[in-house]
């Protein structure tokens, strides 16, 4: 239980410094901007609390935001996120159902189930902080192709990401 | 109870859920300049109709306190325009006679009473010894005669008015210089009588009335009114009507003659008698 704790908290101050000293910098010709912190909501075990899921979801994005200067638009995000989270778990459940203590890791099962249990959560997070950012239904298609290629972007990092814990 | 608890159990994700996206929305709209625009533009956008409705309404409504408002605002500024006149203009302002060698001094004043129904009409000016204004001074309204300073305080004067029955004034026929004594007798406020006129003059009616300057009071030439009836009674004087100059209803700015050599004047005939 400390383990993990420490565990969590240790990832927690890393993709916060990720994000924000270098994700936040990066930007490919004003489509591409990765939010790659949101793996910490993926990484959270499976049998959390469904409100310390969304605390610590509201955590992460409030820290977010604290850094980007940019009050309220990722927590919200982050937020939603958590919140569908165990939606996602429960109707993307492999066939026996979760082991007690499971992580959602490629480790354990597989690289298809992660795959869409990922794809699902990034796209989810990513279409609503970017409308929100946008705040406007203009030029809805433009932003469109924002999530889709940042959503790309965080989901390659993220692979590599549990690539590299899997070769581990 | 029971039921609230399991509401609230059953639905606690939910509720913090709500809770947690909440404080960002709210985060969102107050702290971020361009969020916050953007919401109240489109909360204005859906409110706007039923808005300008509700003002339109709300300003018909208020047409009454508005108007009252102007009327006091049009007071104030009328007070302060008068204020202003009073302070930018000299208190007599100078007109040199060369012909006559008289030096009158002028002044404005405003009626702050006035009765034309009496057999005794005075009216008040808002000017008095504070301006410099002496009993026995002439007060002419647009160039036509309209009465005699009788008394004066500090700041306001009474005037008797030519229609008085006590009003004495020297005047003539401009046409051919003859003059006599115009006094009102009581009867209309348009007309007075001119008599002392000896009945050889020859008199039109139409001819111009005007003042004489023998009394010192009055400047010469000042118009009076013009003859619109004359009738010979039984002695050797006209008996002239005379239309006046001045319409003593529609008064409201006068001006108040000073002649400066009047107390010369007067020493001079106060010797010789």
């Amino acid at each position: 239980m400390i383990n993990s704790i420490l565990r969590f908290g240790l990832i927690f101050i890393i993709l916060v410094l990720l994000q924000v000293l270098m994700f936040n910098n990066i930007q490919f010709s004003g489509y591409v901007n990765p939010y790659v912190y949101i793996i910490f909501i993926l990484l959270l075990p499976v049998e959390i609390p469904s409100w310390l899921l969304l605390l610590l979801s509201f955590g992460i994005g409030m820290i977010i935001d604290f850094y980007s200067g940019s009050p309220g638009m990722h927590s919200t995000a982050t937020v939603f996120a958590g919140f569908v989270r165990p939606f996602i778990l429960r109707s993307n459940s492999p066939r026996d159902g979760y082991e007690p203590g499971a992580q959602p890791s490629m480790l354990t099962y597989g690289f298809r189930w992660f795959l869409l249990y990922a794809m699902a959560i990034i796209l989810v997070h990513h279409t609503v902080l970017f409308y929100i950012e946008v705040f406007r239904f203009t030029d809805f298609f433009r932003t469109l192709l924002r999530v889709l290629l940042s959503s790309l972007f965080t989901l390659v990092f993220v692979l590599v990401i549990e690539f590299y814990r899997k070769g581990r | 109870m029971r039921s609230l608890l399991n509401f609230l159990e059953r639905y606690n994700n939910l509720i913090i859920f709500l809770i947690l996206e909440g404080i960002g929305v709210y985060l969102l709209a107050t702290r971020n300049y361009y969020h916050n625009t953007r919401m109240v533009n489109g909360i204005r956008w859906v409110t706007y109709g039923a808005e300008e409705k509700l003002n339109n309404t709300r300003s018909y409504l208020n047409l009454r306190q508005i108007n009252e408002n102007l009327a006091a605002e049009n007071t104030a500024l009328r007070n302060s325009i008068n204020r202003l006149v009073r302070n930018n203009n000299p208190v007599f302002f100078s007109v040199s006679d060369t012909v006559y060698q008289q030096l009158y001094q002028y002044t404005t004043a405003r009626l702050t009473s006035n009765s034309v129904n009496k057999q005794k009409n005075f009216f008040t000016i808002n000017k008095g010894t504070r301006h410099g204004i002496t009993n026995d001074m002439a007060v002419i309204a647009d160039g036509g005669v309209a009465g005699v300073i009788v008394g004066c305080s500090e700041n306001f004067s009474v005037v008797m008015s030519l229609l008085n029955l006590d009003f004495r004034l020297s005047a003539r026929l401009k046409s051919n210089g003859y003059f006599g004594s115009l006094s009102w007798d009581g009867r209309d406020y348009r007309k007075a009588i001119l008599s002392d006129i000896p009945q050889h003059v020859n008199v039109n009616v139409g001819d111009t009335i005007e003042t004489t300057g023998y009394s010192a009071v009055f400047p010469e030439g000042v118009i009076v009114g013009t003859v619109v009836d004359y009738q010979k009674p039984g002695s050797d004087f006209y008996e002239i009507t005379v239309l006046l100059e001045t319409d003593f209803r529609k008064l409201h700015f006068v001006d108040v003659v000073a002649n400066k050599r009047k107390s010369e004047f007067i020493e001079l005939e106060n010797q010789i008698q």
